[in-house]
């Protein structure tokens, strides 16, 4: 444990790199061990011997329970059609990446990294050593490489997306020395790291492989590039290279050397099976010197039904996974078939603030219905008239709490306040808000009446795909009907809700909410201020966030503005601390306005594992922003014989 | 009949071109395109894509020019070069996308229909010359069951029996260590090992229907005075049977041949997710979610230049099957 906390240190500190973990970790300081499989491959003179493969200092991993055996498949599924499991299971390595906590950011490929005092300036120190999964060395180039030539390459990237710029400028790479490079930006970028450690990072070391890379570049191969597209049947040579690099083009592609613990030997053609087999040259070593990982040979059967994923895990053909067998219907029958297909289970707890949020458009084109949404008395009162005690007996088996949607407990931006309050069931106190709100007069079948003098109605969209908010709308739809509110529930498609949104035709969602854990809500704040068109409780202003000039997009009111402020501080800092700091004003803010309305705190999901796999926590955080499972170390994953 | 034959065809082109076009403007009616729908997936999975990004992507995808637009660089690449353009989804050429899974496409739905005809033929000429027997009202019975079982509910049942108690790996068509093995014996012997739940799947409702018909059918003929005569010759009843009465009861078989083609490719698209199968019905089906347009778009394409042919054919086959139709 003690090195993992000297990690940690290393990341948020800017202390000089002379304080290395790898120093007290030289690679001859003990004998390095290897697969049964490579050692044979070595002594038949087809692969280098292990001290050869691994860097100098390999980074050494703790294992969770106990340094593990060779051998094994690591059996899961997934959902085709560009779904990121992949990404997520073998494809999770970047130069830093989250902690299994999900409380830090920890180096990964990357020895340690240094911030400067602005957050402009981010100084990552490589192992010397360090091997693509061809043999080829990686080093600084690599990484000046990717910069120069696809990231600042406007055909390969048009715009380069939102994390990898500051003042509106895309970073620059510069090289220090072989294993140093510098991402340099023009205006303080204090969540950069963060952002590497989700799927977003993976990008960079997907087009980071220069030696096989410029084969497919023009720049490099201009004579040669277009004999390759026509035989890929690409359109032009941007496309081809960006099936070399991009998600999920990348995971079809058989010859693409990576620095993960898997090496794709069956594509990902979205239909049958993904399989990856152990990379030779994996950089990471456990702490008994065996080179990782355990496992031989990871599969990932691609299916169409979560049904029959379920009934996958069932008849034990799934090692280890909680995606898409985790949802609340499927419980009962997972945890009951446990004996049967010899597996455990773990706690995959989802990072999402809320079962199901609903929010209401305060910046809807109908004046009658911005008029009451934006009315704050409004919405305190249709939060009384929730039962969601009820809810939660009837919809999630007792097992959920009432919450609103905010950060979880136990987290730093926790606010016991903003999690607890309205939500009281009491008809009284919600009829006696709505009076407050003005809407005193009612119509002939008890609907209240809007300054107009219409009835107040509206809908709230819902996803087709999750059946079981739809439910619960239906719910509450019964319980506002009871107070005087008409509301729909609207079932609709994902992009049906999406393109409302983009045009602020929306009456609002039933959504679930996010920003459960820190991490997420700092990186994905739509529901805590207009952010973005997702922001559905203010559309116009989430907007006007992004692009004031967006026909959509209207002034927000001061305090959103002054959100929108203190989120630019969020950015630009240069710690985790004021980083936090900054954002507990802001949701400090969301807590006076209660903009939008929770109903229940998801309880938590299961995921299994054959009850024979090591390694693996007992609790999970389950969200794509912390990439479930990759930062859970699965290259420490191990089979007892 | 060459005459005809031509005719037909020449009809066939602007046909063709008229469902191009409405199948173009169908796919483009659901709001928003692909970077919508793609932007809406990634958040319902809590992933968020970049605003800048998807505007960079819509400029080079060409979403960002009017439909008249697209639908030329379309059917322009199919008409001058026989490119039906990349999916957006895959970033691959369509024809590759289609292609790879027709093979086994084509597998599964020749075998379900010949499952189907071997097993409705026999039961329903069996239906009808003992009608009101008892094995009458079995197949009658199970008849009406097939048709009622909604097939995905049936397929659900299937896997689990098959999981259960036969210990086979559930969903696609593979055991797991065949799917990505080349070619041999062992996995031709694996795949028919796992055949036969889509084939069962898929043929139930078609058999069902079948049998109903060709009792109904044959039932018709059997009372007809050319029977009694052929009878009052001496021909032996089953040759009798298959001779006159049965071949004409085949008419409305072939005449629905027509719908077979289109159906080998798209008919069991809910059947083949439930399954998993590795076929083309769940690409048609994410296309279409996807907002995949040209992928989407030469689908349909495809599919009702089968229907189209597959009229042809069916014409062509009653008109030698039927001496009625031939010189009518």
């Amino acid at each position: 444990m003690q090195h993992v906390r000297i990690l940690r240190r290393q990341v948020i500190s800017t202390v000089a790199t002379a304080i290395l973990i790898g120093s007290s970790w030289a690679g001859a300081a003990f004998g390095f061990q290897e697969s049964p499989e490579l050692k044979a491959l070595v002594d038949a003179g087809k692969l280098p011997p292990v001290e050869k493969r691994l860097p100098k200092d390999p980074l050494v991993l703790t294992p969770l329970e106990s340094v593990g055996t060779y051998g094994g498949t690591w059996r899961t599924a997934t959902f085709g059609g560009g779904d990121s499991e992949i990404e997520r299971s073998i494809g999770y390595t970047r130069l830093v990446r989250w902690n299994p906590e999900w409380t830090e950011v920890i180096p990964d490929i990357a020895k340690s990294v240094e911030v400067n005092a602005d957050a402009t300036e981010y100084t990552f120190a490589l192992r010397e050593g360090t091997r693509w999964s061809d043999g080829e060395p990686f080093t600084a180039d690599d990484l000046v490489w990717w910069n120069e030539n696809v990231l600042r390459n406007t055909k390969i990237t048009p715009a380069a997306p939102g994390w990898l710029t500051g003042g509106g400028e895309t970073v620059k790479v510069e090289k220090i020395d072989d294993y140093r490079v510098v991402f340099k930006f023009a205006a303080p970028n204090g969540l950069f790291l963060m952002n590497m450690a989700t799927v977003r990072g993976s990008d960079i070391l997907a087009a980071a492989p220069a030696h096989y890379l410029k084969q497919f570049h023009k720049d490099f191969n201009p004579d040669g590039i277009d004999a390759l597209v026509k035989a890929a049947g690409a359109t032009d040579w941007v496309q081809l290279f960006n099936n070399k690099t991009g998600f999920p083009g990348r995971w079809r592609d058989l010859g693409r050397p990576t620095l993960d613990a898997w090496v794709l030997t069956a594509p990902y053609n979205g239909t049958t099976q993904v399989v990856g087999e152990r990379n030779p040259y994996y950089a990471k070593v456990d702490t008994a010197g065996n080179q990782l990982p355990y496992l031989d040979r990871i599969t990932i059967d691609v299916m169409q039904d979560t049904q029959a994923i379920i009934l996958k895990a069932i008849s034990g053909e799934i090692d280890m996974q909680n995606r898409f067998i985790e949802t609340t219907d499927a419980r009962p029958v997972i945890v009951q078939n446990q004996q049967k297909g010899g597996y455990g289970l773990f706690i995959a707890r989802p990072a999402w603030s809320n079962a199901l949020l609903i929010t209401l458009n305060q910046t809807h084109k109908n004046p009658a219905l911005r008029a009451v949404f934006s009315n704050k008395d409004f919405r305190i009162g249709l939060s009384h008239a929730i039962n969601r005690e009820e809810l939660n007996q009837l919809i999630y088996a007792g097992q959920a709490k009432p919450y609103q949607a905010a950060p979880r407990e136990g987290t730093a931006l926790y606010d016991e306040k903003m999690a607890t309050q309205y939500l009281e069931y009491n008809v009284d106190l919600a009829n006696q808000y709505l009076d407050k709100a003005g809407l005193t007069k009612r119509d002939a079948e008890g609907f209240r009446l809007g300054q107009n003098g219409k009835r107040i109605t509206f809908a709230l969209d819902a996803l087709t795909g999750s059946p079981i908010q739809v439910d619960a709308l239906e719910m509450i739809q019964r319980y506002w009907r009871a107070v005087g509110i008409d509301m729909q529930p609207r079932p609709a498609e994902r992009s049906l809700i999406f393109s409302r949104l983009q045009n602020n035709d929306n009456d609002g969602l039933g959504w679930v909410g996010g920003g459960g854990y820190d991490f997420l809500g700092l990186l994905d704040p739509k529901w805590y201020f207009p952010h973005e068109y997702e922001s559905s409780f203010a559309t116009a202003w989430g907007l006007y966030y992004q692009n004031p000039k967006d026909p959509n997009a209207e002034e927000p009111s001061p305090a959103a503005k002054k959100q929108m402020d203190l989120y630019r501080q969020v950015q630009e800092a240069p710690t985790l601390e004021k980083q936090l700091a900054a954002m507990k004003e802001l949701l400090a803010i969301t807590r006076d306005e209660f903009y939008v309305i929770g109903t229940n705190l998801e309880p938590d999901r299961v995921g299994i594992v054959k009850t024979n796999m090591h390694n693996v926590p007992k609790v999970i955080p389950s969200t794509s922003f912390y990439m479930t499972p990759g930062p859970a170390k699965p290259e420490t994953f191990y089979y007892q014989q | 009949m060459a005459g005809f034959i031509i005719r037909r065809l020449l009809y066939m082109i602007p046909m063709m071109f008229a469902i191009s076009v409405v199948t173009f403007i169908i796919i483009q009616l659901p709001p928003g395109d692909f970077l919508t729908a793609m932007t809406a997936r990634l958040a319902s999975q809590n992933e968020t894509v970049d605003p800048g990004v998807i505007a960079g992507l819509r400029e080079r995808y060409g979403l960002d020019q009017p439909w008249p637009v697209q639908y030329w660089k379309w059917i322009s690449g199919i008409l001058l070069r026989g490119d039906f353009g990349q999916s957006l989804d895959w970033n691959k050429p369509v024809s590759e996308l289609i292609w790879a899974r027709m093979g086994l496409t084509m597998a599964v739905s020749v075998t379900t229909l010949l499952f189907v005809w071997a097993v409705a033929f026999p039961i329903g000429i069996y239906s009808a010359v003992r009608q009101y027997s008892v094995g009458d009202y079995v197949a009658t019975f199970f008849g009406f069951l097939g048709l009622a079982i909604p097939s995905f509910l049936l397929a659900l049942v299937l896997m689990f029996v098959s999981a259960q108690y036969f210990g086979q790996s559930v969903g696609g068509l593979f055991s797991p260590n065949y799917i990505n093995a080349a070619w041999s014996w062992a996995k031709l012997g694996d795949l028919i090992s796992h055949m036969w739940i889509p084939v069962v799947v898929l043929g139930t409702g078609a058999t069902a229907a079948l049998i109903r018909i060709m009792r109904a059918n044959l039932l018709d003929e059997l009372n007809k005075p050319y029977v009694d005569m052929a009878r009052s010759r001496g021909l032996s009843e089953i040759r009798l049977l298959l001779k006159y009465p049965v071949r004409v009861a085949l008419n409305p078989f072939v005449s629905t041949v027509g719908w077979v083609l289109p159906h080998l490719v798209s008919g069991s698209v809910v059947v083949s997710i439930v399954l998993s199968l590795p076929i083309t019905g769940p690409l048609l089906l994410n296309a279409l979610f996807a907002q995949d347009m040209y992928l989407a778009g030469t689908f349909i394409l495809l599919m009702s230049m089968l229907t189209l042919i597959g009229t042809l054919i069916s014409d062509l086959l009653l008109a030698w099957l039927d001496p009625r139709i031939r010189n009518g």
